[in-house]
């Protein structure tokens, strides 16, 4: 329609040189560069301490767990640290960072205060583990990858390592064992129409089985993609608390944000854009009966990498000679580009050529906050889901009016003989997630299964039973008899004699 | 607008608006239309150009700045021109044609391009600053195609015309890269439009951001002292075009001596009468 009408001085992209005139490190001034950042030439001597730097700076100020400022005070945990690894170029800088800075506690990583008690010197965290999470299994012909990662963790001293598969999500031995709410019975879902009916789900298959009919009745290649990110980061997060981790720290590189934020607010999860940078996770509240030990029972994930982009991951891990596991999983796929692969062809494209782009748009995500009230945890990815949702939904677009939302959610009530249905209980992305397609449809499972965690989430089994019509009205919730009502109205009432 | 106000009574009194920028080329055929439509649907028509208002048409700001930063003239001075041509009007509220893809695209680019305030409004169905006028996009929630498909069914005259020198390349890989969101998914666009109404501005960024002010040459509102439109003039008119595209040009500006007395500027700006004091019941984009 137009062309653009950017308003200040920094608005407008200009391609500016590559770095400024000088090849000598910025840093030392003495040195000859080898890299250049952001327009800046720095000398490999000075590039370790820069990322490190970097690192601290966006990890420290979240140990404890009340923040404190520009931190000064010793680094007190509330628990144990979990690492996500994913063999990936961020994750393994990440691994070799936390090991050089907190249990080797290499010298280079502290330069800069002196004295033998600093606090630095002690131990952060008790307990360290590495978690990898196995994908192969949900692309056909994708390489296993579990045993050399195990072979990397294994170089570092001190680390533990716990190895799960993508199917572990559909896994009730699994959910046993990292401390869930035994399983009695398994819900399921029938994605034919956009209500999302819950179903009895009767035959409980193998976790790989019900990990394949479960990606194979997703709508589309993006909603693959992002599932398999969803039940990643559940796994983690569950093993977090199965390891009495009060930290989950996570890869992610400068790059690799950018890429995931705008890859989802392209997805409708611009409720989320903080928890996709830093994030505090509880299980849903409900728990109560739980094997886990209390007061353990929330995760901060921590993404230190976040001011640090992919080229300068490159160059750490090309300079301490590690290497990366694992291949872009699109090739093993095949299959046409979801958003997530979409965006990140698209960012790191444009990093090329405008190198602020990634900075510029994560510190731009850093300023927003959701806005509107949360109507609880999404059931499926145990986000922060925005109220009224399903109300936007069907005033923005012409469709099937098939939706009812549950009373807690601040919206109509559910007439009692609608479907027991899961959309009201799903964040926006979720939703989308599940029913948004491209061109026409493809066969229907009656009934997919669920994630082991969104089966035994208190309210769907409240929902589920209430739509089989065999439900208590919640507490405090109790239907009024129609004499009752009479009774509250009885002033305002007109005699109709 | 004219069908729906005949056909409901809106009791609008409606009028038609065009900005011609002077791109010879580029608008002529759309302003024939908007001409035509004038006749057909009996509403009075206002062009008002570039040239009237600033005394320059993009194709003589091209002629001095090049193709590299001419966007931001267009964009600074069409935001304005609208404004201006509806004081002269003396109406109280604009509608644009805005549609869903243009707003899935603005907020990209808002977030690509650090403009933090544009991203807080720009998914607002209808804002209303204290100093500007009222402004409405009805088709947020229509997709382009479906316009496109409404104007083909009705045999409206539709212009797509991809300005002659936009090569803002930044926005074409967005907008690029929108259509390839859209190609995987198709509601990518709304889901878009649903994330840019899912956030806002943190409280204590939006207490950081300058108060808008008035500019001292011209009366439009501005963050500075000079409003964009005057700075970016004042640099046309001193042969320094590039002057209000950095900070450091525009201290060689101010280091070049004072404004010289007989510079052009733009005519100042008055809210149309009444419209400060009425009592407008805002229309929120839905939550
Ligand atoms: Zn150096
Ligand atoms: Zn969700
Ligand atoms: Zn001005």
């Amino acid at each position: 329609m137009s062309c653009g009408n950017p308003t200040d001085a920094e608005a407008v992209m200009q391609r500016r040189p590559k770095h400024d005139k000088t090849k000598i490190c910025v840093r030392c001034k003495v040195a000859r560069g080898n890299l250049v950042i952001r327009h800046a030439v720095y000398c490999k001597d000075c590039f370790f301490p820069l990322v490190t730097h970097r690192f601290r700076r966006a990890l420290e100020p979240s140990v404890n767990s009340k923040p404190d400022g520009p931190r000064r005070t010793a680094l007190k945990p509330s628990g144990n640290l979990l690492l996500g690894y994913s063999g990936g170029l961020g994750s393994a800088v990440l691994l070799d960072l936390v090991h050089r800075c907190y249990i080797a506690f290499d010298r280079s990583t502290m330069q800069t205060d002196g004295g033998r008690d600093h606090p630095r010197h002690e131990r952060v965290w008790k307990k360290v583990t590495v978690c990898y999470v196995e994908v192969c299994d949900a692309f056909p012909g994708m390489k296993d990858r579990s045993a050399e990662i195990a072979e990397i963790v294994a170089r570092y001293e001190d680390f533990e390592f716990i190895s799960l598969r993508i199917q572990d999500a559909f896994n009730r031995t699994w959910w046993e064992k990292v401390g869930g709410i035994p399983i009695s019975s398994y819900l399921g879902v029938s994605l034919a129409k956009e209500d999302l009916v819950l179903t009895s789900h009767s035959s409980p298959s193998t976790p790989l089985e019900s990990l394949h009919t479960y990606l194979s009745s997703l709508p589309t290649p993006t909603a693959v993609s992002s599932s398999i990110q969803t039940l990643t980061r559940l796994l983690l997060l569950h093993t977090a608390l199965q390891t009495a981790s009060s930290h989950l720290l996570l890869g992610t590189s400068l790059t690799s944000l950018a890429i995931s934020l705008i890859s989802g607010i392209s997805q409708g999860a611009g409720f989320n854009v903080r928890e996709e940078i830093q994030e505090e996770w509880a299980p849903d509240g409900t728990e109560e009966n739980s094997a886990r030990p209390r007061g353990k029972r929330r995760v901060r994930i921590v993404r230190p990498l976040r001011d640090v982009g992919a080229k300068e991951c490159a160059a750490w891990l090309w300079w301490r000679g590690l290497s990366v596991v694992g291949l872009d999983r699109r090739h093993a796929s095949g299959a046409s580009l979801g958003i997530g692969e979409l965006t990140k062809d698209f960012i790191t494209g444009l990093e090329k050529d405008y190198p602020s782009t990634v900075s510029t748009i994560v510190r731009t995500c850093g300023k927003l906050a959701p806005k509107g009230d949360v109507a609880g945890l999404c059931v499926l990815c145990e986000r922060p889901a925005q109220a009224g949702v399903q109300l936007w939904k069907a005033r923005t677009a012409i469709r099937e009016p098939v939706f009812q939302d549950t009373p807690d959610r601040g919206e109509p009530d559910a007439p009692l003989n609608s479907p027991p249905s899961l959309a009201p209980h799903l964040c926006y992305a979720c939703h989308a997630t599940l029913t948004s397609r491209r061109g026409t449809s493809r066969v229907e499972q009656p009934s997919v299964p669920l994630p082991v965690w969104t089966s035994v989430s208190p309210i769907l089994e409240m929902e589920y039973a209430r739509g089989k019509g065999t439900a208590l009205p919640p507490p405090g919730m109790a239907r009024m008899a129609e004499q009752e009502m009479k009774a509250v109205v009885q002033e305002f009432l007109l005699d109709d004699e | 607008m004219k069908t729906l106000n005949d056909r409901y009574h809106y009791g609008l009194e409606l009028f038609l608006l065009s900005i011609d920028e002077g791109i010879t080329g580029y608008r002529d055929d759309s302003l024939e239309t908007v001409k035509r439509n004038q006749r057909q649907y009996d509403i009075p028509l206002k062009i008002l150009s570039y040239d009237e208002l600033y005394g320059w048409t993009m194709d003589a700001i091209v002629a001095q700045v090049g193709k590299k930063n001419n966007c931001t003239f267009c964009g600074v001075f069409r935001r304005q021109a609208l404004d201006r041509g509806a004081a002269i009007l003396n109406v109280d509220h604009i509608v644009t044609g805005h549609n869903a893809d243009d707003i899935a695209e603005t907020v990209l680019m808002n977030i690509m391009r650090g403009d933090i305030a544009r991203l807080g409004r720009c998914t607002s169905i209808c804002t209303q600053g204290e100093d500007t006028i009222k402004r409405s996009k009805p088709f947020k929630y229509a997709y382009e195609k479906e316009i496109v498909m409404y104007a083909y069914f009705k045999k409206l005259d539709y212009f797509s015309t991809e300005c002659i020198y936009s090569p803002d390349a930044y926005r074409g890989h967005a907008r690029a890269f929108l259509k390839d969101l859209e190609a995987a998914r198709p509601s990518a666009i709304i889901d878009i439009i649903h994330s840019g109404e899912a956030f806002e501005v943190k409280e204590d960024i939006k207490a950081t951001q300058k108060a808008q002010q008035v500019c001292k040459r011209c009366g439009y509102m501005s963050s500075n002292e000079l409003c964009k439109a005057c700075t970016l003039l004042e640099g046309l008119e001193r042969g320094m075009a590039n002057a209000a595209i950095t900070d450091r040009a525009r201290k060689k500006l101010d280091a070049d001596g004072p404004v010289p007395d007989n510079l052009r500027t733009i005519p100042f700006f008055y809210m149309p009468p009444g419209l400060r004091s009425s009592s407008y019941i805002p229309v929120e984009a839905p939550p």
